[in-house]
């Protein structure tokens, strides 16, 4: 059982491992803990190190000895004779430095030391709790090798033990007794002298005794459940992994995951030791099994990672083509400046390798000298921040048919190289550094929908860490028209006619307040484009929304449907003179997105107040399509003709009282707005007549089940920070789909089945006509047979309509129960830019709304 | 609220008083007989005024209505000014003068505005004889102190304090005060961190710097926002003056002998010439205003309070080479305007990588740093996005005239990217082969060399005590 530095550290924490050491007692096992030194004593010993003063040295020394009787005195225990030795050898070693020993033995003895005495107190502490436990040296079992590409700084502080089961120790220790407490981190040499074995130290130690002791199992434990399908810090939505065989485990430890170093488990998987991953705080949970490939499973990509602060180095000659020796004489160039190579991708005249973010990449002319060396045979360029995005899963080969529509998201993107090794245990495309943190949680997502990740098979895959985490329970709250009543009154609905969409208010009701929660936000408009239906907007109106219109016709419905008194927003693109001279004759503030209008119609404007949207220079957003930022974005002006716009203003008598920018669409992260916010902010302080700012809305609607809701508690929090920054604006936004979408279900009845190869496709009585959403933007709606809603889903459909056109699918994959002619099939969340958004196309009439209110 | 009308029609400006008590010093001004607006200066926990340092304290505090009131003028730019406790003497209406006249000349350029015999602080003239001032410039605030005012053109000096031998460092949030900042550290100089307003990156760079901190802050009228709002003329107002002025009453305040800020030798070059006026965005942190203010500060305040720029002898690459040395910092500091109030810990959120700050210190660093680190410190490569370009040409005084912003000269500018394109791991980048391309076979080679950028110039104010510190930065 090995403990990290945190769960050494305190006298609760102590008593965590004796518990768990007790519990491991009484199944039977002999235990041996291994301990890492108390939290920060390991730099206070590297700092120690460092410092050329021996006074310096000497109160150093004292510090770290204070750290350990301050825990003995709340342990309200004596000095032990074994920690007082320790104690009094790291005195020593300070006062003496490093002359004697020489710089690196000296320091690794010195450092050797915080594990030394981390262990020398819990001896005593377990001891003293009345479970009898052995103080072991660790650097009499563990024996360094010399190996020949070492140094002699790498073979004393980053040494390699050759660790096969030993009998004769397992039999000595079998007859001093049944606990034993050992230090991670250090071992012992050929000339005896201490050595520390570098990065990852202590569950290397736990894995290397594991193996020497041919344990029953090495457990690791430490803050967290096991490793996970990602990292939860990135994407909380990550699955524990519950079972992984050596191999993936290394290959997810080596691409990223934090949990384990990747040098714990070679030692391993000779002599088959299993090694398991638990929380220390939450030994309930299952945690990781890291163990020998055991039965097949279907392919599953196991796990996403992404390394960051990855350089490449890029090499272009055309004198490499054929010539014996030139890889060779290039890659004796990295090795000459001490970069280690990565990733390779090779192509007849280019050659492209990554290199990690070492301290030697990061701090030393290193990579200037090796561009250097490098252009004297070809052309060399330097691309860097990248980072590595990698696939993990055994036998990823045969799951790439599945990753069609990952691979699509990395359309967008300049993809530098991509790397698949023969191991067939991963795939990684390297990108620019500064997309991968909105990106990762969007391919995790994306691999869960193509069924790539398997997170269906409950054996391997264990609960998301934002279930095991997260701040709050993520409450699953159960769409309206699974009610019984609702169900019953829909499959009403459906009788009398199908296709129809059925608007149920209260749900937009409950929406509406949920964003009037938004205590930042001083004005809510409803962006009526998302759904027009007159019952809607009056609900909205009552609920005290504003109404943002985009045309003259939707001023016109909105202007019929709501008060006289209730604000309007004209926020048209590309509008046409005409346009703007209906929208000045209604009561609605104006938005202008363009220097033309007020370039060439500025006296149309003369003597008004208007806000201006800009282009804040990029765009987010779950399509390409629905991406309303950036330069390849249509709508907006660009930040560098605010000048040039204000001039024509002022010359128009036009002030700009407002600032609009909106991103896009279906946007989940709640810091997206106060960066959107902030920058409107600053953007206007250098106006002046700037009264508010108008963040836009883009609230995202989450539709795959279990997918994370828009935190709108972290969303005020997040708007609220920038409004004290910013306290003399106000702050609009304008959402659409967040208001209407939930509340809205699309029903249809089902035609015929057809099979075809191994596909099977379930017809609907409309398509892409009622419902373009699917084919425009590949979105994705749950789709609910339901006439059989408590069934089994036992097949796996194309659900498409009628349309004579190849992309009128309107869901892919779909687990269903077996349908009947005639079944009502609900697809969901069509409360926005469903109806607004459908066609005559194919002549197939109108499809009607109903409207529910209870 | 000042006046209901547009504040763009008013007729004069006027300076009302000054007060200050229990670590608030209140300005208040107004335009022609409208409402006073009323600005807020807070010093924490500051301590009582020795009386010792009345006399000097209350002459800061005059500096600094005088100065601060450039934010309410420029609103509406009335032809008159006035002074409600009286005119003033003749270096005083000289420094306010060219102030307000170099301070706002770029607010001027923008708005199309000629301030040119417009701006004329009231003074005794033609040439006032002693002891008569005393009284007429007393006013508000505090008690009557004649004897000093009395003084008046006749270049006297400020009597010495025996101010405590400390230093007040401006921090920034930038590489420049973090450079002045290790400056002073290295030669054992004792200094406080201070900073003007509310902002978590420089409150985070001031932590980091070790150094004790001292966070004033500014509370504009709130009857300027208005005034915005009914249309008042807005733009680049010389901050660095106000922020001076507000230290020297701070120095005053909590005993300091030196006020040292980092501005280099380009903020006295002037960004672009306009109908015969050279018009530069940093006026008041260059060297006139330098010299200006310093030697105001001797004759009306104290003989022993200095006020420099530690940095002022160095270029913004001699310094972007001492900052390259300062790895500590590189996770805490940015140079970029916007994104500036609301901070996260990537690189993304501190530097835009859009403006011509970040184009500037990308470029600066960049021949004095790895370049694995820089793009760390980033998080992506400027120079590898064809989309900067136009941002990079500006930088270069290439087909475009030098960013409105805190940057180097241009022709540092070429010098870094010069450096830049004979590198084996910069020059494939996209905007160092478009340098190589276009750019280069336009100039002279010769007048490219890096090295002459690192010689510091003789020309400084700093004084004797800091001058260690001085040459640790070369």
């Amino acid at each position: 059982m090995k403990f990290g530095g945190t769960s050494v550290a305190t006298l609760p924490r102590w008593h965590n491992i004796r518990e768990l050491v007790a519990s491991r007692r009484a199944e039977g096992a002999r235990v041996l803990v291994v301990v890492s030194a108390l939290t920060g004593i390991t730099d206070a010993l590297k700092k120690l190190c460092g410092e050329g003063d021996q006074g310096k040295r000497k109160a150093a020394a004292g510090a770290i000895a204070q750290r350990h009787h301050d825990l003995l005195g709340h342990m309200r225990l004596p000095l032990p004779a074994t920690l007082g030795a320790r104690l009094d050898e790291l005195a020593a070693l300070a006062a003496e430095g490093p002359a004697r020993l020489g710089e690196l033995a000296w320091a690794a003895l010195v450092q050797a030391h915080g594990e030394l005495m981390s262990s020398a107190l819990g001896a005593a502490f377990l001891s003293h709790t009345g479970l009898a436990t052995q103080w072991l040296d660790a650097r009499d079992c563990l024996a360094a090798v010399a190996l020949p590409n070492q140094n002699e700084r790498t073979k004393l502080l980053s040494a390699m033990v050759e660790a096969k089961p030993d009998p004769v120790l397992n039999a000595r220790l079998a007859a001093q007794g049944e606990v034993f407490i050992t230090q991670g981190f250090i071992a012992r040499e050929s000339e005896g002298r201490t050595v520390l074995l570098g990065r990852g130290g202590s569950d290397t130690s736990a894995s290397y005794f594991g193996a020497l002791l041919k344990a029953q199992r090495v457990e690791i434990w430490t803050d967290v459940a096991g490793m996970f399908t990602a990292n939860p810090r990135q994407v909380p939505g990550a699955r524990l992994l519950q079972k992984l065989d050596y191999e993936e485990a290394q290959e997810i430890a080596s691409t990223g995951a934090k949990v384990l170093h990747p040098r714990c488990l070679s030692p391993l998987r000779e002599p088959r030791v299993p090694l398991l991953v638990k929380d220390t705080n939450r030994p309930e949970l299952e945690g990781t099994v890291i163990g020998p490939q055991v039965r097949e499973h279907a392919p599953s990509v196991k796990a996403i990672s992404a390394r960051k602060g990855i350089t490449l180095v890029s090499m272009e000659s055309v004198g490499m083509w054929q010539q014996v020796g030139f890889l060779a004489d290039v890659f004796a160039h990295f090795k000459q400046h001490g970069l280690s190579v990565d990733l390779i991708g090779s192509a007849e005249t280019n050659v492209t390798v990554s290199l990690d973010p070492t301290e030697n990449l990061l701090d030393s002319d290193a990579i200037a000298a090796l561009a250097g060396d490098l252009a004297k045979v070809c052309r060399v360029k330097v691309i860097a921040p990248c980072a590595a995005i990698t696939l993990v899963g055994r036998g990823m080969r045969s799951m790439l048919h599945t990753l069609s529509s990952v691979l699509a998201e990395f359309d967008q993107l300049r993809v530098h190289l991509i790397s698949q090794s023969s191991n067939n245990l991963n795939l990684t495309f390297v990108v620019d550094e500064d997309v991968v943190d909105d990106l990762l949680p969007h391919l995790h997502d994306l691999l869960i929908a193509a069924g790539a990740l398997r997170t269906d098979d409950n054996v391997l895959f264990g609960p998301s860490w934002q279930q095991l985490y997260g701040s709050g329970e993520a409450v699953v709250s159960q769409a309206w028209w699974r009610e019984p009543a609702q169900r019953s009154r829909l499959l009403a609905i459906a009788a009398e006619a199908t296709p129809r969409y059925v608007y149920h208010l209260p749900t937009v009701r409950q929406q509406a307040r949920a964003l009037k929660s938004l205590t930042a936000v001083d004005r809510l408009h409803y962006a009526v484009k998302a759904n027009t239906h007159p019952a809607i907007l009056r609900v909205l109106a009552a609920e005290g929304f504003a109404f943002e219109c985009v045309s003259p016709g939707e001023l016109e419905v909105v202007s019929a449907a709501v008060p006289a008194d209730v604000p309007l927003l004209f926020t048209p693109n590309f509008a046409s003179r005409a346009d703007f001279e209906r929208g000045l004759a209604t009561r609605a503030t104006i938005t202008l997105d363009a220097l033309h209008p007020v370039e060439h119609w500025g006296e149309l404007f003369r003597g008004r107040e208007v806000v201006l949207r800009v282009d804040l220079g990029r765009g987010l957003g779950h399509h390409e399509k629905v991406r309303t930022g950036g330069s390849g974005s249509k709508f907006g002006l660009p930040v560098e003709q605010l000048d040039a716009f204000l001039r024509h203003a002022d010359a128009h008598g036009v002030v700009v009282r407002g600032l609009h920018a909106h991103l896009g669409s279906g946007v989940l992260d709640a810091k997206h707005w106060g960066e959107v916010y902030s920058q409107l902010a600053s953007l206007a302080e250098r106006i002046g007549s700037i009264a508010f700012l108008n963040i836009g809305g883009g609230l995202g609607v989450p539709s795959h089940p279990g997918e994370a809701q828009l935190d709108i508690a972290a969303l005020d929090k997040v708007l609220r920070e920038v409004k004290a920054a910013y306290p003399h604006y106000r702050l609009w936004m304008e959402p659409g789909r967040y208001l209407v979408a939930d509340g809205g279900v699309l029903l249809a009845r089902v035609t015929q089945t057809k099979g075809k190869g191994s596909w099977r496709y379930l017809g609907v009585d409309t398509g892409m006509n009622s419902l373009i959403r699917p084919a425009l933007y590949d979105a994705w709606h749950e789709i609910a047979n339901l006439t059989r809603l408590d069934e089994d889903a036992t097949g796996l459909f194309q659900v498409v309509g009628p349309i004579c056109e190849s992309g009128d699918v309107l869901g892919s994959d779909r687990r269903l129960p077996e349908p009947q002619e005639g079944d009502v099939v609900l697809i969901a969340q069509t409360g926005a830019y469903g109806k607004v958004m459908s066609s005559l196309y194919n002549l197939r009439g109108e499809t009607e709304e109903v409207v529910i209110d209870a | 609220m000042t006046t209901s009308t547009d504040p763009r029609l008013t007729q004069v400006f006027r300076f009302l008083h000054a007060r200050y008590a229990d670590g608030v010093a209140e300005l208040a001004y107004a335009f022609d007989d409208g409402e006073p607006m009323v600005e807020r200066i807070r010093f924490p926990h500051a301590p009582a005024l020795p009386v010792e340092r009345k006399a000097a304290f209350e002459a800061a505090l005059k500096l600094l209505h005088l100065v601060a009131g450039v934010s309410y003028y420029k609103a509406g730019v009335p032809p008159k000014i006035d002074v409600a406790d009286g005119p003033l003497d003749d270096a005083t209406a000289d420094l306010l003068d060219a102030l307000y006249l170099h301070g706002l000349a770029e607010f001027a350029y923008r708005n199309g505005l000629d301030l040119r015999g417009r701006i004329s602080f009231p003074r005794f003239s033609p040439a006032p004889l002693r002891g008569t001032r005393g009284g007429a410039m007393n006013g508000a605030g505090f008690e009557e102190r004649g004897e000093r005012r009395d003084e008046g053109a006749a270049s006297p000096h400020a009597p010495s304090l025996a101010l405590p031998r400390r230093t007040l460092v401006p921090i920034g949030g930038g590489k420049d005060s973090l450079v002045a900042v290790e400056a002073i550290k290295s030669v054992g100089g004792e200094a406080t961190a201070v900073w003007v307003g509310s902002s978590a990156l420089i409150a985070a760079c001031a932590e980091r710097t070790g150094l004790p901190t001292l966070n004033l802050q500014r509370e504009l009228a709130p009857a300027l926002f208005e005034l915005n709002q009914r249309g008042a003329w807005n733009g680049h107002i010389p901050v660095t003056a106000v922020n001076s002025a507000i230290l020297v009453a701070a120095a005053i305040l909590y005993g300091f002998d030196s006020i040292a800020f980092a501005n280099e030798r380009s903020a006295s070059a002037a960004t672009l010439e306009y109908d015969g006026q050279l018009v530069n965005h940093q006026w008041s942190k260059g060297y006139a205003f330098e010299q200006l203010l310093g030697e105001w500060l001797h004759t009306h305040v104290a003989a022993d309070l200095d006020y420099c720029s530690l940095l002022r002898p160095y270029s913004e690459l001699a310094i972007t080479r001492a900052f390259a040395r300062l790895t500590p910092y590189f996770d805490a500091f940015s140079s970029c305007n916007r994104n500036f109030r609301i901070l996260g810990p990537k690189p993304a959120d501190r530097w835009c990588g859009q403006c011509p700050k970040c184009h500037f210190v990308f470029l600066a660093l960049a021949p004095f740093l790895p370049k694995p680190r820089l793009l760390t410190i980033f998080g992506r490569n400027l120079l590898d996005d064809e989309s900067q370009a136009a941002g990079f040409d500006a930088l270069l005084e290439y087909q475009d005239h030098k960013p409105f912003e805190c940057v180097g000269e241009g022709a540092e500018a070429r010098a870094a990217m010069y450096a830049l394109s004979q590198r084996p791991e910069w020059q494939e980048d996209a905007l160092v082969v478009r340098f190589r391309d276009e750019i280069l076979p336009q100039l002279d080679v010769a007048q490219l060399a890096l090295e002459p950028w690192l010689e510091p110039s003789a020309e400084h104010r700093v004084p004797a005590r800091l001058q260690a510190a001085l040459k640790a930065i070369a």
